[in-house]
C-alpha cells in the first residue's frame, strides 16, 4: 500500500493523540457528576398511555337493544383514570375468563373518543348463533362486573392522507358501531370529514342507535344517515339490500367507501363495489373474525372434516397437551383449554398471535392470510386464522396480562 | 436447579434485536444452552415488517453495508453465510440522489453512483481535477478498514505493529471528519457530496469520528448497498429459525424485568414467566435502561453512573417515518431513484441544528422507493415508498394522546408536499396505504429511551473508536454484557450484527475463564 498519503495540517503528534483516545474518554467520564441513572422518559410514557396492554374496566351501564338482539356495554376505567385515546373506528379486544376458558374478542368502540377523558368507552355486542362469548356477555354480564380490555387497535379509521373527504359508510346491523363512533367524533369536532351512512337493518324497530344517529345528524350537517330495511316496507326508508345503485344515489362526487357488517354483507358488497369501479385505495373493510363457514370453503381438505387432533402447545417454560378440532381455529382451541395466548383482531390480519408451527400442518383461509411473506415460507402461523389438519406442535408467545 | 428458578440455561439473551439475535445464534452454535427473551412478539426489533392490505412494509431498513457481492463478500454477508443462512440480497444500484445546497450557495441535485471507479469518475465530472485527491482518500479508507479489522480481532493494541502498517490511520484517528477532509485539502464541493451519508450515522461531520465515517462510506461506495428481498424481517426470521434449529429457546412477548445477582455476578434474569438462572446474561437493551432500571442500585458500578452522566442522555437519532403503498408504479409516478436525500444545506452541523429545532424547521428527509432496487417488493401495478427524518424529543415530549394524530399527520403532509416541491413527484391520488411512525411508535415497540434507535450518540469523545479501545472498562459487571446500537460498534444494522457477534465471543471467553477458575 502507498504509505505516502500527505496529510495537511494534521501532524505526527496526532499519533499520540490517537493513542490517548482512551484517556481522553476517561477524563470526560471521570469529570462527570455521579448520579442515579434516569430510565424514565416522557416519550415512552406517552406511548404507554396511548397503547396500554391491558385496561382494567368495569361495566357502568348496559343498554338493551332487545329488538336487535344486542346490548351496549358502557365501560369505565376501574380507577377512574382516562381510558386510552383511540381513532374513531378502532376496536378493543376484551379479555375474560368464562368457566375453564380464557376468551378474547375484538369489538369496535361505539362511543366518541371524547369520552376517554372521563375514563369511558362503549362496545356493542350482538347475539350470534353459536357465539360463545357474545352469548355469555348478553346473558350474564351485569353492571359492576370487571372486564379487561386492550388498548385501541386496528386500522379502520378515517385517514385524511389517503381517504377522500367524503366517506360513504355501508353498515349492516351491529356493523354500525365504528360509524357511530366516527359520527360522534365528527359532531365533537375530533374528526373532520363528510360521512354518509347507508345503514341496513331488518325492520324499523330493530335499527340500532336510531335516536342517537338522528341527534347527531341534527347537530352536524357533515353526517347523513340513510336507513335501508330488508324485511319490512315502510315509508321514509330505502328497501332491500345496499346496492351499487343505492350507493350512487346518495354518494357525493368523490368518495371513499367504508364497509362494516356481517359476513353476508361483505360477500354481497364485493360484487356491488366492482360495479362502482372504485380503485382498491378507496375501499376499506373492517373484518373482525374469521368466517364461521371456513370448512365449507372449496380448498379446505375434506378428509380433515370432523377430526380431532392432538396439539402440543409450548409457551415459554410451560407445555400443554390439548385437543383441537379441524372446524375451529387454533386460538379457540388454546382458549378452550384456558391458555392465555396473545390475541387482538382474530381475523388473521394483525399478527399479534404469530406463532411457530414446529410440526404438523394447518389450513389458512386465503382471505384471512395476513402473514408476512417470510412467515408463510417458514411455518409461522397466526393461530386465529389457522385450522389444524393433523396433530401439531406449536410454540406460542406469552399471553397479554396486566403488568 | 436452585429452588425458585423456573429454568436454567448457560446464557440468557434479553432482547431479540439484531445484536441479540446474532449473539444468541452464535452462543447456541458454540454449544451454550441459550434462552432468548423478547418483549415483543417478533424477532428483529427494528429489523421487521408489517402487513397492510396488499403491502408488506419494512419499518426501518434503507440499505445494508458490509454485504458486497457473492464473489467478494463483505463481513455481514459472511456472517450470515457462515451460519448457513441464504439471504436473497438485492443490490441497490446508485448510491443516492441528493437535493440540497452546496456550501457556496449554489443548488445541488446530484445522483451519485456506487462502485469505486464510477464514484471517482463522477467526482471528476463534478469537480474537475479532484481525481488524485479522491483516490488518495480511498487509499486512506482502505488502510483504515484494514487497520480496524486488525484491531477488532486483537485484545491489545500492538502500537509498533500499527505504526508500521497503519500509520495514516493513527494520524487521522483522533479527528473528526470535517477536520480530516480539510487537512486532506479535499475541495469543498467534494466534501459537500461526500457528506451526504452523515445522516445514516446520525452525527454531523464536526462531531463524527473520521474513522467511523471512513469505514461506512468505503463500504457503501465500494461494496455497494444491499437489501434483503423480503424486507428486513427476512433477516430476523432467518436468525430466529436458525437459533431454534440449533436448539435455542425463545420466549416471545415476555419482558425481562431485572437481572439477578449472586454476590457481584449476574446469576439470572427475572422474566414475566419467573426467574431464570444463567451463568451469563447478554442485554440487547440500551445501557441507560439496563443500569437505570434493571439492576439493583447497589450493583450499579460507579463507572456506568459516570458514563451515563457524561453522555447526558444524548441518545442517537429519533426517527419519524412515513410508509406508503401506492396504486401506481414508480415509473408512472416519475420515480427513478432508490433514495433521494433532501436537505436544506450540505453543511451537516448546520443541518443537524435545524433538525433539532423541531419539525416545522426541519428541512431534512430521505425519500425511498423500494421498487427501484427490488421491483417485486409490491404487487404489479403498485409501488412502495417511505420518508425518513430525524426529530427532536421536544416535539414529542409534551404532546397529548388527543393531539398526537393531528400532529403526526401534519408532519407527514409536510414531507409529501416537500417531495412534490423539490422533485415534482406527486403521490397524492395514489395513496392506498399510509402508516406514520413517530418516536412514540418506536418507544412502543422497542422500548428504547425516547424511542431512539441509534443508542447513545457516537460523537466526539464517545465515538466508536474510543469505545472500542475501552471495551474492557465499559463492561464492569461480571456475567453481564450489553450489546446493540449503544455498543462499541455504534448504530446501524451491520454494526449491531457485528456487536452481537463480538458480544458472543466475549461471553465465550468469559465462560471459559469461569470454568477454568472453578
Amino acid at each position: 500500500m502507498d504509505k505516502k498519503i500527505k496529510i495537511g495540517k494534521i501532524s505526527m503528534l496526532d499519533m499520540l493523540k490517537f493513542k490517548n483516545l482512551p484517556s481522553r474518554r476517561d477524563k470526560v467520564i471521570s469529570k462527570a457528576e455521579p448520579k442515579d441513572i434516569k430510565a424514565d422518559f416522557p416519550i415512552n410514557n406517552n406511548a404507554k398511555v396511548l397503547h396500554p396492554v391491558i385496561q382494567k374496566m368495569v361495566i357502568e351501564n348496559i343498554i338493551d337493544h332487545e329488538k336487535a338482539g344486542a346490548k351496549t356495554f358502557e365501560l369505565k376505567t376501574q380507577d377512574g383514570s382516562p381510558a386510552a385515546w383511540f381513532r374513531a373506528g378502532q376496536y378493543v379486544s376484551i379479555k375474560m375468563n368464562i368457566g375453564e376458558s380464557y376468551v378474547t374478542r375484538p369489538y369496535s368502540v361505539s362511543s366518541s373518543p371524547k369520552l376517554t377523558n372521563q375514563g369511558r368507552l362503549a362496545i356493542t355486542v350482538k347475539t350470534t348463533p353459536g357465539g360463545f362469548t357474545s352469548d355469555h356477555l348478553i346473558r350474564n354480564a351485569k353492571v359492576g362486573d370487571q372486564i379487561n380490555i386492550s388498548g385501541a387497535e386496528g386500522n379502520f379509521y378515517y385517514e385524511r392522507l389517503r381517504d377522500q373527504r367524503n366517506v360513504v359508510a355501508i353498515a349492516g346491523g351491529s356493523g354500525i358501531t365504528p360509524f357511530l363512533s366516527m359520527a360522534s367524533a365528527i359532531r365533537d369536532g375530533i374528526e373532520d370529514f363528510n360521512l354518509t351512512i347507508l345503514f341496513g337493518s331488518r325492520t324499523e324497530d330493530s335499527i340500532l342507535f336510531k335516536a342517537q344517529l338522528d341527534a347527531i345528524c341534527k347537530a352536524t350537517d357533515k353526517v347523513k344517515v340513510v336507513h335501508v330495511l330488508s324485511d319490512e316496507q315502510k315509508d321514509g326508508y330505502e328497501h332491500g339490500f345496499i346496492s351499487a345503485d343505492l350507493i350512487r344515489k346518495y354518494a357525493p362526487e368523490d368518495f371513499s367507501l367504508f364497509v362494516c357488517g356481517p359476513e353476508g354483507l361483505y360477500r354481497f358488497m364485493d360484487g356491488e363495489v366492482e360495479k362502482l369501479g372504485l380503485p382498491k385505495r378507496l375501499v376499506r373493510k373492517e373484518i373482525l373474525g374469521v368466517s364461521r363457514n371456513v370448512t365449507a370453503g372449496e380448498d379446505f381438505p375434506k378428509e380433515a372434516l370432523g377430526k380431532t387432533f392432538q396439539v402440543k402447545v409450548i409457551q415459554g417454560p410451560c407445555e400443554y397437551d390439548i385437543t383441537a378440532v379441524s372446524e375451529e381455529n387454533l386460538l379457540v382451541a388454546f382458549e378452550r383449554a384456558g391458555i392465555t395466548a396473545p390475541s387482538r383482531c382474530r381475523s388473521g390480519e394483525c399478527g399479534w398471535c404469530r406463532s411457530k408451527l414446529l410440526s404438523g400442518s394447518v389450513y389458512v383461509p386465503q382471505q384471512n392470510d395476513g402473514r408476512r411473506h417470510m412467515d408463510k415460507e417458514t411455518n409461522h402461523i397466526h393461530p386465529c386464522a389457522s385450522f389444524p389438519l393433523s396433530d401439531i406442535i406449536v410454540e406460542v408467545p406469552r399471553g397479554d396480562t396486566a403488568e | 436447579m436452585s429452588l425458585g428458578y423456573v429454568k436454567e440455561y448457560d446464557v440468557v439473551v434479553v432482547g431479540a434485536g439484531n445484536a441479540g439475535l446474532m449473539a444468541a445464534v452464535n452462543l447456541q452454535k458454540q454449544g451454550k444452552r441459550t434462552l432468548l427473551v423478547e418483549q415483543h412478539n417478533l424477532p428483529g426489533g427494528c429489523a421487521s415488517s408489517f402487513v397492510r392490505g396488499r403491502f408488506e412494509f419494512d419499518p426501518s431498513l434503507h440499505e445494508l453495508s458490509g454485504i458486497g457481492s457473492a464473489e467478494s463478500p463483505g463481513n455481514v454477508r459472511m456472517m450470515f453465510k457462515d451460519l448457513g443462512l441464504d439471504i436473497g440480497w438485492k443490490k441497490v444500484d446508485d448510491c443516492f440522489r441528493a437535493i440540497s445546497t452546496f456550501s457556496d450557495g449554489t443548488p445541488m441535485d446530484i445522483t451519485v453512483p456506487s462502485g469505486r471507479e464510477e464514484f471517482v469518475r463522477y467526482m471528476e465530472s463534478q469537480v474537475p481535477g479532484c481525481t488524485e485527491r479522491i483516490e488518495r482518500l480511498f487509499e486512506l479508507f482502505d488502510e483504515i478498514s484494514e487497520g480496524l479489522d486488525f484491531f477488532s480481532n486483537k485484545d491489545k493494541y500492538d502500537v509498533k505493529f500499527a505504526i508500521k502498517h497503519f500509520p495514516n490511520m493513527l494520524v487521522v484517528g483522533s479527528h473528526n471528519t470535517k477536520t480530516v477532509f480539510k487537512a486532506l485539502r479535499i475541495p469543498q464541493k467534494c466534501i459537500d457530496i461526500l457528506a451526504t451519508y452523515w445522516s445514516y450515522l446520525g452525527v454531523d461531520l464536526e462531531h463524527l469520528s473520521f474513522l467511523h465515517y471512513a469505514v461506512m462510506l468505503r463500504s457503501y461506495l465500494q461494496e455497494g448497498a444491499y437489501i434483503p428481498t423480503f424486507t428486513s424481517h427476512e433477516l430476523s426470521v432467518a436468525l430466529e429459525d436458525k437459533f431454534r434449529e440449533l436448539g435455542g429457546e425463545i420466549w416471545f412477548n415476555c419482558k425481562a424485568q431485572s437481572f439477578l445477582f449472586e454476590k457481584d455476578r449476574v446469576c439470572g434474569v427475572r422474566t414475566a414467566y419467573g426467574d431464570v438462572k444463567c451463568d451469563f446474561a447478554v442485554a440487547n437493551i440500551n445501557e441507560d435502561i439496563v443500569y437505570g432500571k434493571m439492576i439493583p442500585k447497589e450493583h450499579v458500578p460507579l463507572r456506568m453512573k459516570l458514563l451515563s452522566s457524561a453522555r447526558k442522555q444524548r441518545f442517537g437519532a429519533r426517527m419519524f417515518t412515513v410508509h406508503i403503498g401506492l396504486d401506481a408504479t414508480a415509473e408512472e409516478l416519475g420515480i427513478k431513484d432508490y433514495s433521494i436525500f433532501m436537505m436544506g444545506t450540505a453543511d451537516s452541523a448546520k443541518e443537524y441544528k435545524e433538525m433539532m429545532k423541531g419539525f416545522a424547521q426541519n428541512p431534512f428527509s430521505i425519500f425511498l422507493c423500494y421498487n427501484i432496487a427490488n421491483p417485486s417488493i409490491s404487487p404489479e401495478g403498485t409501488s412502495m415508498c417511505s420518508f425518513t427524518t430525524f426529530c427532536s424529543p421536544e416535539d414529542w415530549d409534551k404532546l397529548s394522546s388527543e393531539d398526537y394524530h393531528e400532529f403526526k399527520t401534519k408532519c407527514a403532509e409536510k414531507l409529501i408536499k416537500q417531495l412534490k416541491d423539490k422533485t415534482g413527484i406527486d403521490l397524492s391520488g395514489h395513496i392506498e396505504e399510509i402508516i406514520v411512525a413517530t418516536p412514540w411508535t418506536f418507544a412502543r415497540y422497542l422500548g428504547t429511551p425516547e424511542g431512539a434507535v441509534y443508542g447513545h450518540e457516537t460523537a466526539d469523545w464517545d465515538d466508536i473508536i474510543s469505545r472500542t479501545m475501552q471495551m474492557n472498562k465499559d463492561y464492569p459487571i461480571k456475567g453481564l454484557r450489553p450489546v446493540g446500537a449503544g455498543g462499541p460498534r455504534g448504530d446501524g444494522y451491520s454494526s449491531a450484527y457485528m456487536c452481537g457477534e463480538l458480544g458472543a465471543r466475549m461471553v465465550m471467553k468469559d465462560l471459559q475463564e469461569l470454568k477454568e477458575a472453578k
